[in-house]
């Protein structure tokens, strides 16, 4: 394959997976520069598997794979979390920058205040429950979708699901969000 | 499930996060097939740190790399970290890798307390203007303990409105 030729090719193949690769990274990393890191080396390894990434069926469901492996192994090499410091919001303003608008201005910053609590609270949780709650109730990957995604069981799954949203309801009630 | 259950997911169903950049896709397909043909070319190089990223800024802290480095501390520590000599100048390399040439990035390096920079006494933060080259660039910082205590030293490099902190833990033996 030339060179332009194989360009097209990946550019073809890769482009309809490309929100769904975003959302991941953003969900996984919790933060834009991070985000984009991490999707652009998937990006770069995709590229060098060209070969490998046409013959498989379902490229989407691989690509979120080796998207979730680049991520753990990049945290276990570098530990990021703690390397890449702290004064990076959770969510920047702009994730907001959509809730706002609709016909109730109070409604509106009500819903607004609520999401930047939760906000906080889902930073407070442990990375992987934090992830396994946002891709289940969040995104709305299934359990086997998560258990194929992570390769963790689907028990330890579950349960991650659980502690997570019984934490985020207690820091919810307690600061007041829900009463 | 109770009220706050519902509530919950309500509120889970509606976090948002924000779009993608306008031409980030683009930009990173591109970069992925220019980067990707030239790794595959260049396989045999590749070190094993090798992360090409979005910004096109990867950094690490690297020691034992030269005769002149400090060693490494315990291999579970939580971020990278070196063991320096009590006031002693001991080089400490920093490795900056860039997928391309930054012109004037702005490097600032703030030192714990009792560390100095040689050159620099009494001064914890130093910034100065720089431009990184394709591929590694070493940065040698010669560091002095003047007391025991140790502390971490950041590092910030901004190129573009985008900066990147990261943290290094310093021991004194």
């Amino acid at each position: 394959m030339s060179i332009p030729d194989e360009n097209a090719v990946f550019e073809r193949l890769l482009r309809p997976h490309l929100d769904r690769l975003y959302r991941l990274a953003w969900r996984l990393t919790g933060s834009k520069a991070e985000a984009e890191d991490l999707f652009q080396e998937l990006l770069i390894k995709a590229f060098g598997k060209l070969d490998q990434l046409l013959r498989i069926e379902e490229p989407g469901s691989w690509l979120c794979r080796v998207m979730y492996n680049l991520f753990i192994d990049e945290r276990r090499r570098f530990t990021r979390r703690r390397m890449t410091v702290v004064d990076e919001s959770h969510l920047p303003e702009d994730g907001f920058a959509g809730v706002a608008g609709d016909s109730d201005p109070v409604h509106d910053n009500e819903r607004l205040q609520q999401l930047k609590r939760l906000d906080r609270a889902l930073a407070q949780l442990s990375e992987e429950h934090r992830i396994v709650v946002l891709l289940h109730d969040t995104e709305g990957y299934k359990i086997a979708e998560i258990q194929e995604l992570t390769g963790v069981p689907e028990g330890t799954i579950k349960s991650r699901l659980h502690r997570a949203r019984a934490r985020l309801k207690e820091m919810l009630i307690a600061d007041g969000t829900f009463s | 499930m109770d009220r706050f259950d519902n509530e919950l997911q309500d509120l889970l169903r509606d976090y948002p996060m924000p779009d993608a950049r306008a031409g980030f896709y683009d930009e990173a397909l591109l970069r992925a097939a220019q980067e990707g043909a030239r790794r595959t070319r260049n396989r045999w190089l590749v070190t094993g740190f090798g992360s090409a990223i979005a910004a096109g800024i990867a950094i690490w802290f690297l020691s034992g790399v030269f005769m002149t480095a400090p060693t490494l501390t315990a291999p579970d520590a939580d971020i990278p970290g070196v063991t320096i000599a009590l006031e002693k100048t001991n080089t400490v390399n920093l490795v900056f890798a860039s997928a391309s040439r930054l012109d004037s990035a702005t490097l600032t390096v703030v030192l714990p307390e009792g560390i100095e920079l040689a050159g620099f006494p009494g001064q914890r933060e130093i910034s100065w203007e720089t431009s990184l080259n394709e591929g590694k660039n070493l940065l040698p910082l010669k560091l002095i303990a003047l007391t025991p205590a140790g502390g971490e030293l950041y590092a910030r490099l901004v190129h573009n409105n985008r900066d990147r902190e990261f943290r290094l833990r310093v021991d004194v033996s």
